[in-house]
């Protein structure tokens, strides 16, 4: 299989300059960009901001005397380094969840099986209840299987996501069968062809399953709660948690603690957001 | 390319799963007569370690405490009952109580099992929930541990200015002080009701002498001492003296003046000492006005002991202990949290706090809401939910008030 | 043969693991529903009584049910298009070039996606307050009278739903531009020779080819926002008077806060039962679609 390029027509050179539409489309987006991401400046801000300042008003953006007390408390309050050993152990936990539930998108997608309507439809399904009810009868499964009080016991009501399958399905569903074809006739075993011709090809769909996963696991907040029976084994937004009071909370430490959370967030997905939206080149095989 | 990154992960995530397994090592071992389990809410684990201390040291008990966030406190217990894994003591919020109790969990407090232990005699804790303040059925299943209640709060400064030289001191006094700060201007208000306080027109009522609860034990809202609470409250709506919208912020009304006046708890103090410190000096905080009386909300939580706890000696040692007045004190300086023990209350080094000193004058003279099945999803929210409609969206008072007598006069303590 | 089994193979620890965790909670809910289970039924099974269909009885006949359902319906139709059209837009928009500038604007779109609804509500509960919030002080500046963004039962559901369709942009814009990546460029390139403008090549070549993101796109978000929680829990507990509980916060105020496992399992089945039967009809309405 070759891959077609781009052929540049002989004399024709390719234009350097951005045309007007960009430049319009650009600054629009950069506007939307602006005001979407604004409560988002305000958070930031709002967590350096002192508590007086929090209750001002008329209300400013920017903090006049800014303030990393609440940051401060929040690594000496917070069981801070156990906390975040115990949400990454989630998240790579799941990361392998993932590769799951590629391979059941690949099944979905791509083969005529007997009650795969069905089966799919379960999947879908299982996006359809409140987690509440799930609650109680997973508590009381993990507990048979003798899983609380352990990572693998947090991790594992969450591994999988009808969501991601779908996810998963729909793209896999665009990726010509000529190529699987053409692979099984050249000899290729099954699982081989999943992981040397369909995971690389789903590139894209796979770098926004790695960051959904990261996001996941990183606010994983209902399992680590109720499965753990001591401290140890919370997340860090359980740990966020513990410090909002009855009634009375802090705003600015609210703020900070949700700034912390959302900036690991922040940098996987910039450093994903490459693999996105990288393109590739569907050769003339279509 | 993409295998080897895939091999890495899997090995990553495989030795994450290796890494899982070791870290709880083998879980957790029923509790050996020698250790306990306690729930805290919030963030409050490590100051009551530090409480404590001495008694792991003199009883040989070792004890781990873990903290339960606030919100998540129904999830916890949920699937403990679940399970029937408990912890061998919990914190419990008063409003959580009748719930908790209902489930039938919890370790029954008779005066049998408390016979050994002195700090724990009924006659040590304040009125308000000593003994079958907090009985649910007759039977008592927690014991106080810390309070809270609510006290008025008035911008001193700002009251000097409109001609009223002190905190009202009855209630039509509050309606009329009011009344004339609302006249400052536009935007300004007197008072301020909050629409999600099923207490206050509790504590109104209470304060009007009247009672909630009948002698039958059943909600009964058709008193006439109600009916004077439900003038008062839907008068100070008419008067133009609060503010008619549900988000707004009492701490902020507070420190901008906007409500000059509020009925709220410590912890408004905390936010308003430490949000704004130049009004030290020109606000107060003084015990509630009073009609017939002037009873306040008492709230705070208990500390209950898992039914199927493995070490009931050792719990109701550790209860016995933080009961004790020194260390109620103690705990005061260590968490912020109010004692239940009277001794506790009358102690020098709290009172010397002139704002504790209001507190504990109020705490003398406060009763908890009634115990009741749910009271703030359902007989709570029906008070709120008419009171809301006539003075929010005008609805016929005598109908609505009539709806709601209806509709909660089945529900009962018992 | 080998293909035979493939797909089983490919599915199952997946399957396994859904049904264990997703689809047994929901017949165990159905069982649970036909009964009065609460908190002490829950510690001790003998306490538990089957009372036939009198959870659904008292389930609709309850008025707050109704209203739940019908400010459901509202935030969905509301709020569906919303999101689907406008992360549509912007997914192509944002496509339009490669550059820095534009790879830099996908993370201020993807922000509220990643931000923790603790810090949304406080951040958006502070913009929309009545007397204190930016909106108004805003709105004060220019003269206008404040509004009640959030006190208001017809101004609160648009702005509970807004602050809603803020938040689910970022994932659909960024399944969007990975969908984007999939139109082949000769297509677009052949069309333009052709003398396509760019309108007619985006109406005409690249949304039916992302018709596969399209689907799945609009079945997510219709789940979803019939179980609408987050924001109307955060922002404003279903307030003002039950002007904008949906109806998962029903259920959540009314059975599990309550402990009345029965009865909110029963409102969960028919939450369940709805939202499987809209998603039936999407996807029976997509059957005749071209398979790739």
């Amino acid at each position: 299989m070759s891959t077609t390029e781009l052929r540049i027509r002989p004399g024709v050179r390719r234009p350097r300059k951005i045309s007007i539409t960009t430049i319009v489309i650009g600054a629009l987006l950069a506007v939307g960009a602006f005001a979407t991401a604004f409560p988002f400046i305000w958070m930031v801000f709002a967590s350096v901001k002192p508590r007086s300042e929090s209750v001002a008003y008329p209300p400013a953006l920017l903090p006049q005397e800014p303030t990393f007390e609440y940051f401060r408390q929040l690594f000496v309050e917070l069981d801070f380094g156990r906390y975040l050993v115990n949400t990454l152990a989630i998240v790579i936990i799941s990361m392998l969840g993932l590769l799951l539930m590629a391979a059941a998108g690949y099944g979905f997608a791509k083969f005529r099986f007997r009650g795969r309507d069905a089966l799919f439809f379960l999947v879908l399904v299982t996006m359809m209840i409140p987690v509440q009810v799930t609650m109680i009868p997973t508590y009381l499964i993990l507990n048979g299987m003798k899983l609380t009080n352990t990572l693998v016991g947090i991790a594992l009501p969450t591994l999988v996501s009808g969501f991601s399958i779908f996810l998963f399905r729909q793209f896999m569903a665009t990726i010509p069968t000529e190529m699987i074809e053409a692979a099984r006739i050249d000899g290729a075993g099954e699982w081989r062809i999943f992981f040397r011709i369909i995971l690389p090809m789903s590139r894209p769909i796979l770098a926004v399953q790695v960051v959904l996963t990261f996001i996941a696991g990183w606010n994983s907040f209902l399992w680590p709660l109720i499965i753990a029976n001591d401290q140890r084994l919370y997340t860090l937004s359980v740990g966020v948690a513990l410090l909002n009071q009855q009634i009375a909370t802090n705003p600015s430490l609210q703020m900070a603690a949700s700034t912390l959370m959302v900036v690991p967030i922040l940098i996987v997905f910039i450093v994903f957001q490459r693999y996105v939206v990288q393109g590739f080149a569907l050769s003339g095989l279509k | 390319m993409k295998r080897n990154r895939l091999a890495a992960v899997s090995a990553v995530a495989i030795a994450g799963i290796a890494l899982a397994g070791c870290s709880t090592g083998g879980a957790d071992d029923p509790a050996a007569s020698g250790s306990l389990t306690v729930w805290v809410m919030g963030d409050s684990s490590e100051h009551f370690d530090e409480l404590i201390a001495p008694f792991e040291e003199s009883s040989g008990i070792d004890v781990e405490t873990v903290a339960i966030p606030w919100d998540s406190i129904d999830q916890k217990f949920t699937t403990a009952v679940a399970s029937g894994n408990g912890p061998d003591i919990l914190q419990i919020g008063i409003s959580k109580l009748r719930t908790f109790a209902d489930s039938g969990a919890l370790l029954s407090l008779d005066d049998a099992t408390l016979a050994d232990y002195p700090n724990l005699a009924s006659s040590n804790f304040i009125d308000g929930v000593a003994g079958d303040a907090t009985a649910i059925g007759g039977e008592v299943v927690s014991i106080p541990w810390v309070s809270d209640t609510r006290v008025l709060f008035t911008r001193t400064d700002i009251l000097a200015e409109n001609g009223i030289d002190a905190p009202p001191a009855t209630w039509d006094e509050l309606r009329a002080d009011a009344k004339t700060l609302a006249g400052r201007g536009d935007g300004q208000y007197g008072y301020y009701i909050p629409q999600w306080d099923s207490a206050l027109p509790v504590v109104m009522t209470w304060d009007q002498g009247g009672e909630v609860v009948n002698g039958d034990g059943f909600i009964d809202f058709d008193t006439p001492e109600f009916d004077k609470a439900v003038d008062l409250y839907t008068g100070l709506y008419a008067d133009g003296s609060v503010p008619t919208n549900s988000d707004f912020d009492q701490t902020q009304g507070f420190i901008s003046g906007v409500a000059p006046m509020l009925v709220s708890g410590p912890y408004l103090a905390a936010a308003i000492a430490d949000a704004a410190p130049e009004l030290d000096g020109k606000w107060s905080v003084s015990v509630l006005p009073e009609a017939a009386d002037n009873t306040s909300l008492l709230a705070g939580s208990n500390l209950g002991v898992w039914g199927a706890t493995k070490n009931k000696d050792g719990a109701l040692q550790l209860l016995d202990f933080v009961s004790d007045p020194a260390n109620q004190v103690s705990w005061f300086g260590i968490d912020g949290q109010l004692p239940t023990a009277k001794a506790a209350l009358a102690d020098e080094t709290l009172t010397a706090d002139p704002l504790v000193a209001v507190y504990s004058e109020q705490l003398a003279n406060s009763r908890i809401l009634p115990l009741v099945p749910n009271w703030d999803g359902e007989t709570g929210k029906a008070l709120l939910d008419a009171l809301n409609a006539i003075v929010l969206t005008g609805a016929d008072r005598d109908q609505t008030l009539q709806a709601l007598i209806d509709a909660t006069s089945s529900t009962s303590v018992n | 043969m080998r293909q035979r089994i493939a797909p089983y193979g490919f599915i199952a620890p997946a399957m396994i693991l859904l049904i264990a965790f997703g689809v047994l909670p929901i017949a165990v809910a159905l069982l649970v529903s036909f009964t009065d289970m609460n908190l002490a039924g829950l510690g001790n099974w003998s306490r538990i009584q089957f009372i036939g269909v009198d959870n659904y009885v008292k389930l609709f006949g309850d008025a707050a049910f109704w209203q739940s359902l019908g400010n459901t319906a509202f935030f969905a139709v509301l709020g569906v298009p919303s999101v689907i059209i406008l992360s549509l837009v912007i997914a192509l928009a944002l496509n339009r070039s490669q550059n820095r500038f534009f790879r830099m604007l996908r993370s201020f779109y993807f922000v509220p996606a990643i931000t923790a609804i603790v810090a949304v509500a406080l951040v958006w509960g502070y913009l929309y307050n009545t007397q204190f919030g930016l909106f108004n002080y805003l709105l004060s500046l220019v003269g206008l009278p404040p509004v009640p963004w959030l006190s208001d039962p017809v101004v609160v559901k648009f702005s509970v739903a807004a602050v809603a369709i803020w938040r689910g942009l970022g994932l659909n814009v960024i399944i969007f531009l990975a969908a984007l990546q999939g139109v082949p460029k000769e297509y677009l390139e052949a069309a333009s020779i052709d003398g396509a403008g760019s309108i007619r090549r985006t109406w005409s070549i690249v949304i039916p080819l992302l018709r596969f993101a399209i689907f799945f796109v609009t079945i997510t978000t219709v789940i979803a926002w019939l179980q609408f929680f987050d924001e109307p829990f955060v922002l404003t507990k279903g307030g003002p008077l039950g002007a904008s509980t949906s109806i998962a916060l029903f259920l959540y105020q009314k059975g599990f806060s309550s402990s009345q496992f029965g009865y909110a399992s029963a409102g969960s089945v028919v939450l369940f039962l709805i939202i499987a039967i809209i998603t039936l009809i999407q996807l029976r309405a997509r059957r005749a679609d071209v398979d790739y």
